[in-house]
């Protein structure tokens, strides 16, 4: 396993509180992010992450036709694409049209074809586990009236939209679908004036909202009524304190659900007789269809594979995020569904520098490695990066500056882990031996970014990047020889990038992972407070000061170096 | 900062607008097939430039942008379909930025750019992944599928799991860029 540097975001930690939790705890892990899915408020000069930001709808779109649904139509369209699109019920891939085969289909043409000469009876074929719709019943006949027409595709299109139309009827039709809308349609009135009148009502000596108190005393009533289990004294002796009190604004007609609740359990499939039957007779347990085959159906629906529709498919939405306190937009995608240009996009990988972090021992076995080996495998790395317990390694940090000025780094492990680690040492001693982290003190720069970096790298990086890469191994081979080269500190500049050494120290009972967090704060000039170049710092403080200004942004981040073996005394015996 | 990924320089064949071709790949029909330039080919890669649309006149049957890569042992065929009772190959067209992982099978349509497929995948014929998305490994996508943009697939067959970041793009556009500079020969 490669290390891994990931981000705080100070959103899960309280106001007062801004420092990150110890690493070594599961739940850190919610905390951090990687760089690049973070995002970055400039009015705040704050982090952002996915979990903080809150998000608006922008935009709907199928993801299998890819059409933009206008959002007037996503609700009528219960947020399923209304077009040609099926998922199957059984694996959920796309459903495809197909004609039946030929009556003559001796010369072996698949039947999977879009020809012209498509036999009548068309269906929705499953590409991936080979479902068909004709096994459910759901074919397609030509209409008499187009049997000339030599263009069966949009004849059968017409068809398939007309299926879609059936598919959603058929699920609003659904006893439960339409009584759930009776029901909204029976309080939407009584809703409304109560809501009205609870305006001006003045507050009543009551603990509990009245107009919410009479609304599920009404529903209570429906339900002890209907539901036979129900004990009737509760909800009604409710509803009638409540009826007591407010009996102008408590006339409420009574519910008729549209049949008997017996006649509901048996239209659906709850647990009765012919689902125990079924059960009983059942051969092979695919017969049954999975949760995960039902559970996107919007009403319960029968047990049984055999009884699956083609589903819809639903609607993917693109979304625009806002800073959460300031309310500042952070990403705003463009409008065409299928784009991934965004007009606003303040990401933090724009802002805060960006840090990989490298064990030399292993990029050494890496290089020396035979060139057939040119993925490493992940197996070899989990040997190769480890680090045994009671040694010292070194390592690298390579920082990247995104911003157009210098800036200066500082580096530095978060005091509170060191604490942390003693303190849960204290009664589990043998389990977490800290280790030590050494970084360089003092703070470096790293150089400005230029655009022109990213653009010639092609042709003059080859040869400045061979003398880096040779500089690089030859090091490691030193260290592998003698280990008494310079480790910590700047070890080398280039570009927009320096790397950094730093050095730790495992003790000898260490288990787990290398993990540590460390506090990064860096120092930019913001001299010229240019709108295109504001990023760099808060605009508003920008704005107003005019002249060169130095100012420094500070965030946390985790270090995970990598797992810790065991000490094997045959592998070191000179320790 | 990353190593080099080295390669002996016997077998790599590298052309003027820098692609790498391995020799021990095998390319089938190179008339028909386009490298937009700095796409490495890696050994053991078929690429079946030889299944062309009948006709007369020339093809392009297999078009790469740049920065591309095509894993060791992965498959390019073109797909093909009956229409109108003609038996017919179609173009397959990638874009720019697309990683493509070791022994995968590709007979998708369009390939936008800035897409990672992964390893040991089956994209099925007339596949169309837009820009940015994402094939994790093992993943087997059934003909016909539309793969949305920034999106990640995973599984058999394969679904959509989660929205990329907003920043995909930059990510993909530098990692395929280090790879290929990574990528040096190694004399021997």
């Amino acid at each position: 396993m490669a290390p891994t540097i990931h981000y705080y975001c100070p959103c899960q930690s309280g106001e007062s509180v801004q420092m990150p939790p110890p690493p070594h705890m599961a739940s850190s892990s919610a905390s951090f992010h990687p760089l690049h899915s973070l995002f970055f408020c400039e009015e705040c000069d704050a982090v952002r992450c996915n979990r903080c930001v809150s998000i608006e709808v922008s935009g709907y779109y199928c993801p299998n036709c890819l059409f933009e649904v206008p959002s007037a139509s996503v609700r009528a369209e219960k947020n399923r694409c209304a077009r040609n699109c099926f998922s199957c019920p059984i694996c959920r891939s796309t459903l495809q049209v197909v004609a039946s085969d030929p009556p003559d289909g001796g010369d072996g043409r698949p039947s999977v074809s879009l020809s012209n000469v498509g036999e009548p009876p068309f269906f929705l074929y499953c590409n991936h586990c080979r479902w068909d719709s004709a096994e459910v019943g759901i074919t397609f006949e030509k209409p008499t009236g187009l049997a000339g027409t030599p263009l069966p595709l949009p004849i059968s299109l017409h068809l398939i939209i007309y299926l879609t139309a059936q598919l959603q009827k058929f699920e609003d039709s659904a006893p439960e679908s339409l009584e759930f809308e009776r029901l909204k349609e029976h309080f939407e009135p009584f809703l409304r004036t109560s809501s009205l009148s609870s305006l001006s009502h003045v507050p009543s000596t009551s603990s509990h909202h009245l107009p919410t108190s009479s609304a599920t005393a009404a529903a209570s009533a429906a339900l002890a009524r209907d539901v036979p289990g129900v004990g009737k004294y509760n909800p009604l002796t409710r509803s009638r304190v409540g009826r007591d009190r407010t009996a102008n604004k408590d006339e409420m007609p009574e519910y008729k659900s549209r049949m008997e609740i017996s006649i509901l359990g048996q239209l659906g499939s709850e647990g009765d007789g012919s689902d125990v039957e079924a059960l009983r007779r059942m051969e092979i347990a695919e017969e049954i269809a999975s949760l995960e085959q039902r559970w996107g159906n919007s009403w319960t629906t029968s047990l049984r594979t055999s009884d699956l529709r083609p589903l819809r498919i639903p609607l993917h939405s693109k979304v625009s995020k806002r800073c959460p306190t300031c309310r500042h937009i952070l990403i705003k995608p463009e409008q065409k569904a299928q784009s991934v240009r965004y007009k606003i996009k303040l990401v933090a990988a724009n802002y805060l520098p960006a840090m990989t972090a490298a064990l030399p021992h292993t990029q050494g076995a890496d290089a020396t490695r035979r060139p057939q080996a040119k993925v490493p495998s992940a197996s070899d790395d989990r040997n190769a990066g480890a680090m045994t317990a009671g040694k010292s390694y070194p390592f690298h940090l390579a920082l990247t500056n995104p911003l157009y000025d210098p800036i200066q780094v500082r580096l530095s492990v978060q005091r509170m882990h060191v604490t942390a680690v003693t303190d849960s040492t204290a009664p589990e001693k043998a389990r977490r031996t800290p280790f030590a982290v050494s970084l360089p003190t003092s703070s470096f720069p790293v150089a400005a970014f230029a655009e022109a970096w990213e653009y010639d790298d092609d042709d003059e990086m080859f040869g400045l990047e061979d003398d880096e890469l040779g500089l690089e191994m030859g090091r490691t081979r030193d260290k592998d020889g003698k280990g008494k080269v310079k480790t910590v500190g700047v070890l080398e500049k280039r570009a927009n990038v320096t790397v950094v050494g730093g050095e730790v120290v495992i003790g000898k009972e260490a288990r787990g992972h290398v993990k540590f967090n460390m506090l990064v704060s860096y120092t930019y000039r913001s001299d010229d407070p240019l709108p295109s170049e504001d990023g760099v710092g808060t605009p508003s403080r920008a704005a107003v000061a005019k002249t060169p200004e130095v100012k420094t942004f500070t965030f946390y981040t985790v270090v995970d170096l990598g797992p810790i073996l065991p000490r094997e005394e045959k592998v070191d015996p000179d320790i | 900062m990353d190593a080099p990924v080295y390669y002996s320089k016997a077998e790599f064949i590298e052309t003027d607008t820098g692609n790498k071709v391995s020799r021990r790949a095998t390319i089938a029909g190179p008339q028909n097939i386009i490298l937009g330039g700095k796409t490495i080919i890696s050994s053991g890669a078929i690429i079946r430039g030889d299944l062309r649309r009948t006709g007369p006149g020339h093809a392009v049957v297999i078009s790469l942008g740049r920065y591309c890569l095509v894993g060791e042992g992965c498959v390019m065929r073109p797909p093909y379909k009956t229409y109108r009772g003609n038996f017919n190959y179609y173009p397959m067209k990638i874009g720019d930025y697309v990683h493509i992982g070791a022994n995968s099978v590709v007979e998708a349509a369009t390939i936008g750019n800035h897409v990672v497929i992964g390893k040991n995948c089956v994209i099925g014929k007339f596949t169309i992944i837009k820009d940015c998305a994402h094939v994790a490994d093992n993943t087997v996508i059934p003909p016909n599928t539309v793969i949305p943009a920034l999106a990640l697939f995973v599984g058999s067959p394969g679904r959509f799991v989660e929205d990329l970041p907003e920043s995909t793009q930059e990510m993909v556009e530098s990692q395929t860029k280090q790879y290929y500079s990574r990528f040096q020969p190694l004399e021997r």
